[in-house]
């Protein structure tokens, strides 16, 4: 099951796609903004996006907008050092299924891959 | 006195908006967790997670306390806090203050408002700071008294613990009836 991580800190994605690999999940894909997110969604298709909500340029929710429109059975966790409840809610009315506060850790991210993945 | 006057500031808490995010941690009722990390990023994500998401357990949707050193106000707007009380371990007055000397009155609030909140997660943050104020044996009296009461009902707590800032004998005697919570990798 393919993954993409988009987030536009280089090192947070190197650690998440780490992470990733440590849970169980070998086959990721990385985006820094709004255009390569797009472009590396199509290409890629994968099942699940980790879309950080404050980008450099578009904002996360614009990022999960574009990617359910290519495809609307994809799912997309919204990801934030805060929680911004209005934030998450915009995320959540737009389409993504779940949020994950940064930093994260093995626990809730097993946990919501397992609740996604599948 | 003092002691007694706090007894009636602790009320039964509001819940959290619920977000309809997955609950992350599956931490169970009646039980406290001690979480060997620093800063406490884990401790503070499962239990916001946990009072702004509902389960299918007994507790569907659970109310927390948090006790810290960092201020209420940080609190509040780095997590989305709104109904949640947060008491500020600080040598300062004030209503939501509460002084790392005055274990007693420590105590009675997290004991009270366990009683008042059956379902209640307590995170106690900032056991290093209460220990350079106190004996540390005093300090395990606290937590001893608090775990008491939780494991007759059904709330929890957690409690993120520094271990550079422990004995390895402090920290047996902390994790003695708390089970230990480990993530292994952090993102940063």
């Amino acid at each position: 099951m393919k993954i993409l991580v988009v987030d536009d800190s280089e090192a947070f994605r190197k650690v998440m796609v780490e992470l990733l690999v440590r849970v169980g999940f070998h086959d990721t894909v990385e985006a820094k903004d709004f255009d390569e997110a797009i472009e590396v969604f199509r290409r890629e298709r994968p099942k699940i996006a980790f879309v950080d909500m404050i980008l450099l340029g578009k904002s996360g929710v614009e990022v999960t907008k574009a990617m359910l429109a290519i495809d609307p059975s994809a799912t997309i966790v919204a990801m934030s050092s805060i929680i911004n409840k209005k934030m998450i809610r915009d995320c959540m009315d737009t389409g993504a299924k779940d949020f994950l506060l940064k930093p994260t850790n093995e626990i809730a991210l097993s946990s919501v891959l397992a609740m996604w993945s599948d | 006195m003092g002691f007694f006057s706090k007894k009636s500031d602790v009320k039964k808490s509001g819940a959290e908006a619920g977000l309809g995010i997955t609950r992350k941690y599956n931490l169970a009722g009646g039980k406290s967790y001690v979480v060997e990390e620093s800063p406490p990023d884990i401790s503070f994500d499962a239990f916001v997670n946990i009072i702004s998401t509902t389960s299918g357990d007994a507790c569907k949707k659970m109310v927390g306390l948090a006790v810290s050193r960092q201020h209420p106000d940080l609190i509040k707007q780095k997590y989305g806090l709104e109904t949640t009380p947060i008491y500020w371990l600080a040598t300062r007055t004030g209503p939501e203050v509460i002084s790392p000397t005055n274990l007693g009155i420590l105590t009675h609030t997290m004991i009270q408002f366990i009683d008042a909140n059956p379902c209640s997660v307590i995170l106690l943050d900032g056991i290093e700071y209460l220990v350079s104020n106190n004996d540390f044996n005093k300090v395990l009296r606290v937590i001893d008294q608090v775990n008491d009461h939780i494991s007759q009902g059904k709330a929890l707590m957690i409690i993120p613990v520094d271990p550079r800032a422990f004995e390895q004998k402090e920290m047996a005697l902390l994790e003695r009836n708390m089970e230990k919570i480990s993530a292994k990798l952090e993102t940063k």
